[in-house]
């Protein structure tokens, strides 16, 4: 069964300003699909209406055969659909293990009328597989015991990362995970991602402003602009776009 | 028409009060991020000066009111401004212990230097005024009303139009860079405070006349400006004007409605108005019309340093050895204060796993406390539930009282965490605060709960037991409790080990639940309920659980607490008082953040170390609630201090140019600002230049 991420005709309003405008998106599972646009376009509403996070007034979002509409986002991550935050949303006071740990006890924690409670033998041999598994993905088992408060934004990026990893996602959305990285980072931040979506043959959704990682790993494009999907196409088409182009720079002619 | 301006008038008048108050809370919120829970401490300190100045050393009342104004208003406001800038990256349950610990500062020194009982300040406006039909409208309401609106235009212009109202807004979202801009934001925010101040000093003086001055009163009344503030959302100064003269008409009319009934908890609405206007607003405002003002790039907790399973296991094992020890170390007669520290210890447990464990806040957990005490206590009396196992003749065993007290206290922490699941920190806080303040001003009236001021028994197991009678029940009740293992409970020493067996149990819950997936999950939503949330997690039945559990837990310690005293009084200034609420947030804010430790060191700071010297001093022990506040601001503000922010930004350029790094260039010369850098992108052909990395969609 597939688990591609299925969006139709999305719209998000906040009064009267209309932040994302009959958006349609369709993010296949087995590779990395990009979502770019100049700063205010409306990828992080985007996002956040395909996680549940604000309410659009119209569309729907499908996950596979599963219909996401007016589930709120913890029923959203339970069919499948995970996220991570432009804005990294880490647990600060904990460390790194204990960060990877929690995404999945958060998943397994829906699962049973208590499971909010304790977790059963299974789940718990679930979850330190999943974390150590998904530490070693990303290089950063070494940093363990040390409190995510204590990082570099670099080393952050990837915990977060490999929190998501850990939990049992079907589809991850990902808004702007090397902002904050270098060059040499960033590479590396998207072979952990490549390597994941050919291991998994799951999917990602990626916002992202550089384009050199962009055009290193998505494979499908879509351009956002005041709201709007301008473009869509392969990395290489949209890069080459005029109209891409004119979206990030307005009237200045490229090179 | 005149039953109309009966209550108009005055409506008018007292609304106009609220407004003052309402302004200066929203201004100094708005502009600082800070909600400030002391600011009817403040407006009772204005109060006292006055009244100092005027009444005690015969000054004109205008000096005494510019007196006032200087000292509380602009010097308090500047204090303020300090304490406010220390707490701009704590977070939410440190901001709250902050301002919450001034409020008992303020408020037990006032009563220390003054007194609990009402000073009268006199009328200093004038009262006469010309007569509408059976009323008169005196020329002091008519300035105090026009005083309000004008000060409300005036800062609604301001706010609006001028460059300086639009940097008071800016400031708290981002004062670097506002001072970008060529504002200094410091300057800005010394601005708001000292209004904010003299908003609530003004509003103290001119409440005085009216009810006296004292400090409970005082505090209360313009705590009641926190419904006009919610009115207008904590942000919309007209809205707040608007909602200020609602409450105020509503106050003075429905009197005339509740005094028909015989029902205290009815008669009490009139002036529980402001809170059930708090809550309504909080419950049914759309949540994200109330969004936490300011920049919330709190400095997180680091956690407590963990020690391993043998080390916990072995210091647990010897503070219970300690505990258990202590009837036979200390004098027979101190023996029931550690009793009530015991009970006290089982509350502030209660309180720690809430504010600790969850992130969440409670401002009303001795109300949990009191229904514990009262529903065990008739219980054990009355015997409601008759037909429980257990159960003697008509009444239950003080277990199963204990518990059930307890249980009882759960629907209420379910109501406390509604606003939790709906909105954002602070305002959880706000709203517990009003909910602690409505169960005693309404609920403990209740014939369930106190039955209006009488004393609820609460007999010890195997206890005899006089009930007298009451309005709704005829026949007084006499009897034993049923007793416990054939153990004599008059005895101090077996009741202390009762009440030590119950700690014993609810410490064993709390680390049950720290150990468990909820407290480990209950820590993340600590940090980050959105992302915990974004991986499955429900955080509104965490919060939900975690709420009922911790008012479950303190409406047991309320059994046991009122045990110590076989009975309980919901009057105010008594052991279940709101502010004593207040108290124990200050004291647990200055005693760690260990699950099992710091709630029995606060317990002990507040109830057993004044039988030692030098606390058993009286002096001391009239400046106890000084001391806890004043420590509970200092451990909130402690991470910030350093030399540059307690001398403030000027301060901290003097510092740099002393350094020799300043060179006589201004402070805003040498922010942290990073030049936007632009991001070269590598397309498939060549780079094009696109803009900023790491910008926002």
């Amino acid at each position: 069964m597939s688990v591609d991420l299925d969006v139709q005709n999305v719209t998000v309003r906040f009064g009267g300003i209309v932040a994302v405008n009959d958006a349609t998106l369709y993010a296949k599972q087995g590779q990395i699909t990009g979502l770019i646009g100049p700063n205010g376009a409306g990828k992080t509403t985007f996002f956040n209406a395909c996680t549940g996070r604000n309410h659009p007034q119209s569309g729907t979002v499908r996950l596979g055969e599963q219909d996401l509409h007016g589930h709120r986002s913890s029923n959203r991550a339970h069919h499948g659909l995970g996220r991570t935050f432009q804005r990294m949303e880490l647990f600060e006071s904990l460390t790194v293990l204990e960060n990877v740990r929690t995404g999945p006890a958060a998943f397994y924690s829906s699962y049973r009328p208590l499971g909010l409670l304790y977790s059963t033998r299974k789940e718990t041999k679930q979850i330190k597989a999943r974390a150590e598994e998904a530490m070693a993905h990303c290089h950063i088992a070494h940093l363990q015991n040390k409190t995510v408060g204590d990082l570099s934004t670099g080393q952050r990026r990837l915990v977060e990362l490999a929190r998501a990893i850990a939990t049992p996602f079907k589809f991850l959305l990902l808004d702007e995970p090397s902002s904050g990285l270098d060059v040499a980072e960033t590479h590396a931040f998207g072979k952990v991602l490549s390597d994941w979506v050919n291991e998994t043959g799951f999917g990602i959704l990626i916002v992202e402003h550089d384009m050199a990682l962009v055009s290193e790993i998505c494979q499908q494009i879509y351009v956002l602009d005041f709201g709007k999907i301008i473009y869509q196409g392969t990395t290489r088409e949209a890069l080459s776009s005029d109209l891409v182009k004119a979206a990030y720079l307005g009237e200045v002619s490229v090179a | 028409m005149n039953q109309f301006l009966n209550y108009m008038v005055p409506g008018v008048a007292d609304g106009s009060v609220y407004a003052l108050a309402a302004i200066g809370l929203v201004l100094t919120y708005k502009t600082s991020g800070v909600f400030n829970f002391a600011h009817g401490a403040l407006a009772a300190t204005g109060a006292y000066v006055f009244y100092e100045g005027y009444v005690e050393q015969g000054w004109k009342w205008p000096f005494a009111f510019l007196v006032s104004l200087l000292v509380v208003g602009v010097l308090g406001g500047l204090i303020l401004e300090r304490l406010a800038t220390l707490l701009a990256s704590a977070p939410t349950v440190t901001t709250v212990v902050a301002t919450v610990g001034l409020l008992v500062l303020l408020q037990s020194l006032m009563t220390a230097i003054y007194g609990a009982s009402d000073k009268k300040s006199g009328d200093f406006l004038p009262t006469n005024g010309p007569r509408v039909g059976d009323v008169t409208i005196s020329y002091g309401e008519m300035m105090i009303t026009g005083f309000c609106l004008g000060a409300a235009l005036a800062l609604f212009a301001f706010f609006g139009r001028t460059r300086m109202g639009r940097a008071m807004t800016a400031v708290v979202d981002d004062p670097n860079l506002l001072a970008l801009q060529k504002s200094n934001p410091a300057v800005v925010r010394r601005l708001s405070w000292v209004l904010g101040s003299c908003f609530a000093t003004i509003s103290g003086m001119l409440l005085a006349p009216k009810l006296g001055v004292s400090v409970g009163v005082l505090v209360l009344i313009v705590i009641a400006a926190y419904g006009a503030a919610a009115v207008g959302l904590f942000e919309n100064l007209p809205l707040t004007v608007a909602g200020a003269f609602f409450i105020g008409i509503l106050v003075n009319y429905l009197p005339s409605q509740t005094q028909k009934t015989q029902s205290l908890f009815l008669q009490s609405m009139p002036r529980n108005v402001p809170f059930i206007v708090l809550l309504l607003v909080f419950l049914f405002v759309p949540a994200r019309m109330l969004t936490e003002r300011g920049v919330r790039n709190a400095r997180r907790f680091k956690p407590p340093k963990a020690f391993s399973l043998p080390v916990t296991a072995a210091g647990l094992a010897a503070l219970l050895g300690l505990m258990i020890a202590v009837p036979h170390v200390v004098a027979e007669t101190d023996v029931t204060v550690y009793s009530a520290f015991v009970a006290y210890a089982i509350i502030f447990m209660s309180l720690g796993m809430l504010v600790w464990m969850s992130g969440q806040i409670s401002l009303c957990h001795l109300g949990f406390a009191a229904i514990g005490a009262t529903v065990s206590g008739k219980l054990m009396t009355l015997g409601f539930f008759g037909w429980l196992p257990l159960v003697g003749d008509k009444t239950v065993s003080w277990p199963v009282a204990v518990i059930i007290g307890g249980l009882v206290a759960i629907p209420f922490g379910a109501i406390v965490a509604i606003p939790a699941i709906r909105l954002a920190g602070i305002y959880v806080a706000i709203a517990t605060f009003g909910f602690g303040i409505l169960l005693q001003q309404a609920f403990y009236l209740a014939p369930v709960m106190f039955d209006g001021a009488s004393l609820v028994q609460h007999p010890r197991p195997g206890e005899e037991f006089s009930v007298g009678a009451t309005s709704k029940r005829f026949e007084p009740v006499e009897g034993t409790s049923a007793g416990l293992f054939g153990i004599d409970f008059s005895n101090e020493k077996n009741y202390y080990y009762l009440a030590l067996s119950v700690l014993v149990v609810m410490a064993a819950i709390v680390l049950l639940v720290q150990r468990s997936r909820l407290g480990a999950l209950l820590r993340a939503m600590a940090d980050s309920g959105v992302a915990l949330e974004a991986h499955g997690a429900n955080t509104n039945v965490m919060r939900i659980i975690v709420f009922c559990l911790s008012a479950f837990m303190a409406g047991v310690g309320g059994g046991v607490l009122a045990g110590v005293t076989q009975s309980a009084s919901g009057n105010p200034g008594g052991t279940f008082d709101y502010t004593v609420s207040l108290i124990f947030v200050a004291v647990l804010g200055f005693c760690g953040r260990r699950p099992i430790l710091s709630p029995i060191l606060a317990a002990f700071a507040f109830q057993v170390i004044k039988i030692y010297p030098p606390f058993d001093d009286p002096t001391m022990i009239k400046y106890r609630g000084v001391m806890f506040g004043a420590l509970a601001i200092f451990v909130a503000v402690a991470p910030a201090l350093n030399l540059n922010t307690l001398l403030g930004t000027r301060g901290k350029e003097r510092a740099l140019d002393a350094e020799g790094g300043g060179g006589g260039s201004s402070v805003r010369d040498r922010l942290d600002v990073t030049p936007v850098r632009p991001v070269t992108i590598r397309t498939v052909e060549e780079p094009v230049l696109l803009g900023s990395k790491g910008s926002g969609a």
